[in-house]
């Protein structure tokens, strides 16, 4: 199965922000987190089209998101870097050292498995 | 200037209040550092019946007054609230390295409370003070509490400024209302013409943001971690010099309109301050040589409503902006007392106006949840969650009044819009201190 290597750096959205707002529990919150925003080309060599399940892993955790292709077009293409919402999905992801919390090394592979839940996140903090 | 929307005093901003609950009046915005003054709202039968000015952000934070508000809590149990201050002035007294973390959502009069605190129980053990800050635009404050950074009021930016930078910030996703206020739509005092002629924005970040967007032709893309790159490259075109970058037309183009900018300002955000880190001093170099040419200030882009003021009280006992110790009647400031390094030695976490279980690093969070956690918090989050003690606040803003800094150190006061039985984070912290 492909996998692929990424920089993913961390990024704000206002729909995103909002809905954390109101509830960080809520399916919306969830949706507009646990997705990582890819260049075309790395969707392609992931075999992945929008919606489609990937497990992401750095050195400090893993997650399960959704993808989304990136809107950028040929102009501002961006292979090989990606981007996540700050959240606790994005915080799984990131080591202890506090000098890498925008950015963090991590590699791309397609699952079948479901999209990390909010409360597998909270698990893990008492593991 | 008059403010139309306020009284404005020397101590800064005050909004005047309404005379009752359902009827419209003038609120603050405790969204973000922006402390939008100019909101009209009105609360009927628990939910927001009009909300004028507010930005999506605010509107969701605004709406947050009405869902998922905590209990008082010991072990998940529901009790008295006066039985879970006691209960946490217990874990406070007992611990021989407590953590107190937060404070970016808390008034300044908290924060006040937040250090007597401190400094309370560092009488008898080591008691580490940090917040969100402290390890990303904490790094920057210092340098301009410490005048070593010329800076602004958004005021300023709003009346002089013809050229404003966002670099490695993105206001329209994090502060919404930044361009229409400040930087970018409104006729200011010099500058009447706005964007439609006067102002150019440009942004300069890793992606083609929705600000980068609204910069069309002035977005400067960079590779991750490419900040201390094209900083140099800056320098070395603003001095003759061809730069060492793919686009050298480009480049040109920048270091003429930086050039003929009469007032600047550059709003660096977490992108930048993340990707220079130890190489600051290469931004103060920056900033030295463009004040050469022009005049450029910097007000960084600060997210939480009073992220500012804990710095400045920070900073005004230790001389640093975060990760502060005190101890024995002193307080000292070191990396080690981060709170990236004190989740690993504390054995106690008070949790107040933050959610660190949400934010930090999942080793750092992990390692806190091993921790009696007290959480003083209006509402339910993973830290409240996990929390052994959980104290209800009300919410900084529309249920309690108080004061905040904004991003660039202009002090906000603002009264309560909503009645609220809750005690505030200052009389939480108070009452704990009383305890102890």
């Amino acid at each position: 199965m492909a996998e692929i290597e990424v920089a993913l750096v961390a990024v704000r959205d206002i729909f995103q922000d909002e809905a954390g707002r109101k509830s960080l529990f809520s399916e919306e919150y969830r949706i507009l987190s646990a997705l990582i925003t890819l260049d075309k080309q790395d969707m392609a060599g992931l075999a992945v089209k929008d919606g489609d399940k990937l497990l992401v892993k750095s050195e400090a955790g893993s997650i399960v998101v959704a993808a989304r292709a990136s809107k950028d077009d040929a102009k501002e293409a961006h292979p090989g870097l990606a981007f996540m919402c700050i959240s606790p999905w994005y915080s799984q992801l990131v080591p202890d050292d506090g000098c890498e919390r925008i950015s963090v090394e991590a590699t791309l592979a397609p699952t079948t498995a479901s999209v990390t839940a909010i409360a597998e996140i909270q698990a893990r903090m008492k593991s | 200037m008059q403010c139309l929307h306020c009284d404005l005093s020397e101590q800064g901003h005050r909004v005047r209040l309404g005379e009752g609950e359902g009827e419209k009046q003038m609120a603050i915005c405790t969204g973000c550092s922006l402390l939008c003054e100019d909101i009209v709202a009105s609360f009927e039968n628990g939910s927001l019946k009009h909300a004028k000015n507010l930005c999506r952000r605010g509107h969701g934070h605004f709406q947050a007054a009405l869902t998922e508000r905590t209990r008082p809590l010991i072990d998940g149990e529901q009790v008295a609230v006066d039985k879970a201050i006691e209960r946490a002035a217990e874990i406070l007294k007992s611990a021989k390295r407590p953590l107190l973390y937060g404070w970016s959502h808390c008034t300044q009069q908290a924060q006040f409370a937040g250090m007597a605190l401190a400094e309370k129980l560092g009488t008898t053990a080591e008691v580490t003070l940090d917040g969100a800050s402290s390890f990303c635009e904490g790094i920057l404050m210092e340098r301009i509490l410490a005048g070593k950074i010329s800076t602004c009021t958004l005021d300023d930016v709003r009346n002089y400024a013809d050229t404003s930078i966002f670099w490695g910030s993105d206001p329209s996703s994090s502060h919404p209302r930044h361009l229409s206020r400040f930087s970018y739509y409104p006729r200011g005092e010099k500058r009447q013409r706005s964007y439609e002629e006067e102002r150019t924005c440009i942004a300069v970040d890793v992606r083609r943001s929705p600000t980068a967007q609204l910069c069309s032709n002035y977005y400067f893309r960079l590779q991750s971690g490419g900040d201390a790159q094209f900083m140099e490259a800056v320098l070395a075109v603003l001095d003759g010099k061809i730069p060492k970058v793919a686009d050298k037309k480009k480049m040109i183009e920048l270091a003429t309109i930086l050039k003929k900018t009469e007032w600047g300002a550059i709003f660096p955000g977490p992108g930048l301050i993340y990707s220079l880190q130890d190489k600051m001093d290469l931004f103060e170099q920056l900033l030295a040589r463009l004040n050469e040419i022009t005049s450029f200030k910097v007000v960084p882009m600060l997210a939480d409503c009073n992220a500012r003021g804990f710095n400045e009280l920070l900073f005004e006992k230790t001389g640093h902006a975060g990760s502060v110790s005190i101890q024995g009647g002193s307080a000292a400031y070191s990396a080690e007392h981060s709170v990236l390094a004190a989740a690993k030695k504390c054995d106690a976490v008070l949790a107040v106006g933050s959610d660190p279980l949400a934010d930090l690093p999942i080793g750092t969070a992990r390692a806190l949840a091993r921790q009696p956690i007290i959480a003083i918090d209006p509402r339910r989050s993973l830290t409240t969650d996990a929390a052994k003690v959980v104290i209800p606040s009300a919410l900084t803003g529309l249920e309690a009044g108080g004061t905040a800094v904004r991003m660039d150190g202009v002090k906000i006061n603002f009264e309560p819009i909503m009645k609220s039985e809750l005690l505030t984070d200052e009389q939480i912290l108070v009452r704990i201190m009383e305890a102890i």
